[in-house]
């Protein structure tokens, strides 16, 4: 008994400092947001709440921030829409179809996902440049599409993998196409899975910063990591007021995501991490 | 073509292309733009290895390659020893163990660009939470300048990467604690082990491979570090910790884009042979069986 | 899933759509800078959209030089037709003109007859040129300052600004020293040290008449005594006298030192001349108490300031080259030119203003200024410069911050760029 005891209180200390580890930035940034002058902590100043950040932030039009948000957000969702889409195919392919040397494409396709993404750029860029494509939408929903793909079929195959094999074996037997197959059978079957794996290439498509920072000049484009990175304010110096406040709207999507699907994240996630 | 690929090959079709054209190819060129002497106000001109010929005697170079070496060397431990820490502890079942998970959750989904700023409000010298911090406990009277000396600017770094990456270390862990059968733990009880022993005899041993497997990923991913570089130091102080892809990426705005691939391509050729190693001791044909 | 498809194809047509719309009507100007430029910027497009008809629309860019630099070489470097037109700074122009991205503006010149003989002439000379002809015009001239604090001079007995460094090493020190007693955060002297080309800039100066950096048949010498003695002075202002804050070398660009010195906690300031008229605001702590002089030099020599200051071009792939020039021809305007001074307290590239009336009541420093813009000392006016600076900046940076030693640092930089140079030649 008294083990267990012990054991209980190291779990609630360690979920202490678990909880203040992961959230301390993130609280500095929500207070500093609402701090009309963000060098409270320096004993000369008083914290002034206000919600002036926000109404700046949002009510400048120079400040573009709104575009950068809706450009995100519309970035990652079509790019996530099309990456699942594009997966579950190849996914398909390699658990239900006879690809020959399955494994072979699976590991180079995992060996592909990690090239780090600045050996890719110049030659993206200059693809865009002659494509005419740098600074709209295009140039970062189709590299964001490759670039998260390996994740994808790799979570994906392993959703499929788990449909009993009886099920589509006997549709084909009815005279069923492999595509009638997977719409009918697989991707109704595996819903959740396919679920999860559009939240994560939504979140890594939010994530990336560096195909955004080369293919991007301005806000017609530029997502809201490059948009926060290089924010410039009003009022001088770093307004690092106005960034917190950029930054605590740009979270609240994400935040929105991890709290309603917490549990799809994190089993995708694991599905991604291959069991060893 | 034979009926049998036919169809097979038609749904893989879509993956591969897409990697081709913007994955494979953007490698390739890059390889072929490190032979050349390629920047934007000269004629383009090939010169084989010339370019790496100058990497190899480039201070910056060596410079640049071992801060991301002893970067991974530090940080990635402690991602591994908070992230098994964290991992035990979202795997308990306590009544806020949803809350535990949303928690973990956040410093990983939230991009890195974003988390940066704030780390770098952080870090300030004159009115940041670090400094607040240090006087308020009596660390330290003096304000410490994090970012301005190369050990503290390193050590900054690596809190950052480490606050973003222990989360999904841990989230792998946990795969890998789901997967160790109850009934060992229960035999283990009733053989009166200790939850020490527990952990060192039962737990430890048989999550080395999903360990080894979060290990070689962080790695790999590790050497492509970028953003919160470019946000919290530039590569500064004197270029102590300018990363490769950062160190490249100087290049390619410069407008050299010959050299700058070449730095990349050495850093392709190093997370190549790593991801080598992944291959190698991952089993991944359990996934599919 | 069919209707979702449908929904984001159609959603991808908007896209695609709403990408491809042109501007002809419409001049895409990109400017960024402290605030107060930019919205002198959008005044100023205000007018001009009156007086001419003709839309500008605005693309704000950040402060931070580099940035700014990056945003444009993205849209350059792809041969987008936007922005049509942009602000440069000095060091730049060699390698957008070297890479064929700027319009020769020759031609509208002499249509219009305009007169460069307006514009100050070493200005012209030393960055507007490229092969013989003018690919940029002079919006507004920057040189370094010293700005100081005449109500604390005062107090403690000091008449005039100091001349030598080792006068403002000797200033700050007293006065520091007793002013800690009411300000525990009061500095000597601040100035840009973070890694950033306004490092560069900073340091050209305090080299300046010292040796400074000298370029010959393609290769460079920095690794001088005189330039190892300047660089070991900075490091002691820091470490070993300690007048200036240990952040001068990670956090401090212009900005930085802008606000440090404004909220009164600092007795010098090396600046441009657009902090003169921001320390004048009236929620600025040292409002009427500042002072502005040369840079100090050493003994025995003359002091020296930076070129800066930010120019004024087109885009060869620009679409709207023709409605561009109205604009580049109303920017540098007389009014527009006198308004820049009156508004922003900055410094035109017109030498005729210097020598108007209102203009000289308003700010009885700027003869002072036309002067010293005559002699302005220019960074390497090279393409590569970039490179240049930047290899600079890694080991002056690493000195100041004590890492390495001023001589090493000095050594190695000139190596390293020497080594790099050869890369950039035909």
């Amino acid at each position: 008994m008294k083990e267990e005891k012990i054991q209980s209180i190291l779990i609630l200390l360690g979920s202490f400092f678990m909880v203040g580890f992961c959230l301390l930035p993130f609280i500095y940034m929500l207070v500093t947001s609402f701090s009309s002058s963000p060098d409270y902590l320096s004993s000369k100043v008083s914290f002034g709440f206000t919600f002036n950040n926000y109404r700046s932030v949002l009510g400048t039009d120079s400040l573009h921030f709104m575009q950068y948000l809706r450009n995100s957000l519309l970035i990652s969702a079509i790019s996530a829409f099309f990456c699942v889409f594009i997966a579950s195919l190849g996914a398909y392919s390699i658990t239900r179809l006879n690809l020959p040397h399955k494994m072979g494409f699976l590991f180079f396709i995992l060996a592909i996902s990690m090239f780090p993404q600045v050996c890719l750029i110049s030659y993206l860029f200059k693809l865009m440049t002659s494509l005419g494509w740098i600074n709209t939408y295009f140039a970062l929903i189709l590299p964001y599409i490759a670039w998260i793909l390996p994740l994808c079929l790799w979570i994906l195959a392993s959703y499929f993998a788990q449909i009993p094999a009886e099920l589509d074996k006997a549709a084909l037997i009815d005279g069923c196409t492999p595509w009638q197959v997977l719409y009918k059978i697989i991707l109704p079957v595996s819903r959740p899975g396919i679920f999860s794996t559009a939240l994560l290439a939504f979140i890594f498509a939010f994530n990336e910063f560096l195909f955004s920072l080369i293919l991007t000049s301005d806000h017609n484009a530029r997502t809201i990591p490059v948009g926060i990175a290089l924010f410039q304010g009003l009022h001088g110096e770093i307004p690092w007021g106005n960034i917190m406040a950029a930054s605590i709207i740009a979270v609240i999507p994400i935040l929105l995501i991890i709290i309603m699907f917490q549990k799809n994240i994190i089993q995708g996630l694991t599905r991604g991490a291959v069991k060893g | 073509m034979n009926k049998e690929l036919r169809s097979p090959l038609l749904f893989i079709a879509p993956v591969l292309t897409f990697i081709l054209i913007f994955i494979l190819l953007p490698v390739i060129g890059t390889v072929v733009t490190s032979l050349y002497k390629d920047i934007t106000y000269l004629d383009n001109k090939f010169i084989f290895f010339e370019n790496y010929r100058q990497i190899f005697q480039d201070p910056g170079f060596w410079q640049s390659l071992r801060f991301t070496m002893f970067f991974i060397l530090v940080s990635i431990p402690l991602e591994m020893l908070l992230g098994l820490i964290f991992a035990i502890l979202i795997d308990q079942e306590v009544p806020y163990k949803g809350f535990l998970r949303v928690c973990i959750l956040i410093p990983w989904a939230i991009p890195a660009a974003i988390s940066s700023r704030t780390w770098e409000l952080i870090y300030n010298y004159n009115y940041g939470l670090a400094n607040f911090i240090c006087s308020f406990t009596g660390i330290s009277v003096q304000p410490v300048n994090w970012l301005g000396t190369s050990l503290g600017a390193f050590f900054s770094l690596v809190l950052a990467d480490v606050w973003k990456t222990t989360p999904f270390i841990a989230i792998i862990l946990l795969t890998g604690l789901q997967i160790i059968p109850g009934e060992i733990y229960l035999q283990a009880q009733v053989d009166r082990a200790n939850f020490l022993q527990r952990f060192f005899k039962i737990t430890l041993p048989l999550l080395k491979p999903v360990f080894i497997v979060a290990l070689l990923f962080r790695t790999i991913d590790g050497l492509r570090i970028f953003d919160i570089i470019y946000i919290l130091t530039h590569g500064g102080p004197g270029g102590a910790t300018a990363s490769l892809s950062h160190y490249s990426y100087k290049y390619f705005l410069a407008g050299d884009f010959g050299y700058g691939s070449a730095v990349s391509t050495t850093l392709f050729i190093i997370s190549f042979l790593l991801s080598l190693v992944y291959l190698k001791f991952g089993k991944f044909q359990n996934t599919l069986s | 899933m069919t209707k979702k498809t449908v929904l984001l194809i159609s959603c991808l047509v908007f896209l695609f759509c709403g990408c491809s719309k042109t501007n002809k009507n419409t001049v895409v100007f990109e400017v960024g800078g402290a605030p107060n430029e930019i919205s002198f910027w959008e005044e100023i497009i205000k007018d001009f959209q009156q007086q001419s008809g003709i839309k500008v629309e605005i693309i704000r860019q950040p402060t931070d030089t580099d940035q700014r630099r990056q945003g444009l070489v993205v849209a350059l470097k792809s041969n987008k037709n936007n922005p049509d037109v942009f602000l440069m700074d000095v060091a730049w122009i060699s390698q957008f003109a070297a890479s064929g991205w700027l319009e020769n503006l020759d031609n509208y010149l002499k249509a219009d007859k305009v007169d460069t003989g307006i514009f100050f002439k070493n200005v012209i000379n030393l960055s507007d040129k490229y092969n013989n002809n003018t690919i940029a015009l002079p919006v507004y001239v920057d040189g370094g300052m010293l700005y100081y604090r005449k109500d604390l001079l005062n107090k403690y007995g000091f008449n005039n600004a100091p001349v030598t460094w080792d006068q403002l090493i000797e200033y700050s020190l007293k006065i520091q020293k007793q002013e800690r007693k009411t300000n525990p955060g009061f500095y000597g002297f601040v100035w840009q040290g973070a890694q950033y080309e306004g490092l560069i800039c900073s340091f050209i100066e305090f080299a300046g008449s010292n040796g400074g950096i000298i370029i010959k048949d393609n290769q460079i010498k920095i690794n001088t005594p005189a330039n190892i003695k300047t660089l070991g002075m900075l490091c002691d202002l820091i470490h070993i006298q300690k007048i200036s804050p240990p952040n001068i070398f990670t956090e401090m660009k212009e900005e930085e030192v802008r606000t440090f010195f404004q909220q009164g906690d600092a007795l010098f300031e090396r600046n441009w001349p657009y902090a003169w008229s921001l320390h004048q605001n009236d929620d600025s702590a040292v409002k009427g108490k500042v002072g502005l002089a040369s840079v100090p030099h050493f003994a025995g020599n003359k002091s020296a300031s930076t070129l800066g200051g930010w120019h004024i071009g087109i885009s060869k792939f620009s679409d709207a080259k023709d409605l561009s020039w109205e604009f580049v021809k109303f920017t540098v305007s007389y009014e527009t030119q006198k308004k820049l001074a009156m508004k922003l307290g900055w410094n035109p590239g017109r030498k005729d203003i210097y020598k108007d009336r209102e203009i000289k009541q308003k700010f009885p420093h700027f003869s002072y200024l036309g002067n010293i813009f005559e002699n302005l000392t220019p960074r390497p006016n090279l393409p590569y410069y970039t490179q240049i600076s930047e290899i600079m900046q890694k080991h002056i940076n690493s000195a100041l911050s004590g890492k390495t030693n001023p001589e090493t640092a000095l050594k190695e930089a000139e190596l390293e760029i020497n080594n790099s140079i050869k890369r950039y030649l035909k």
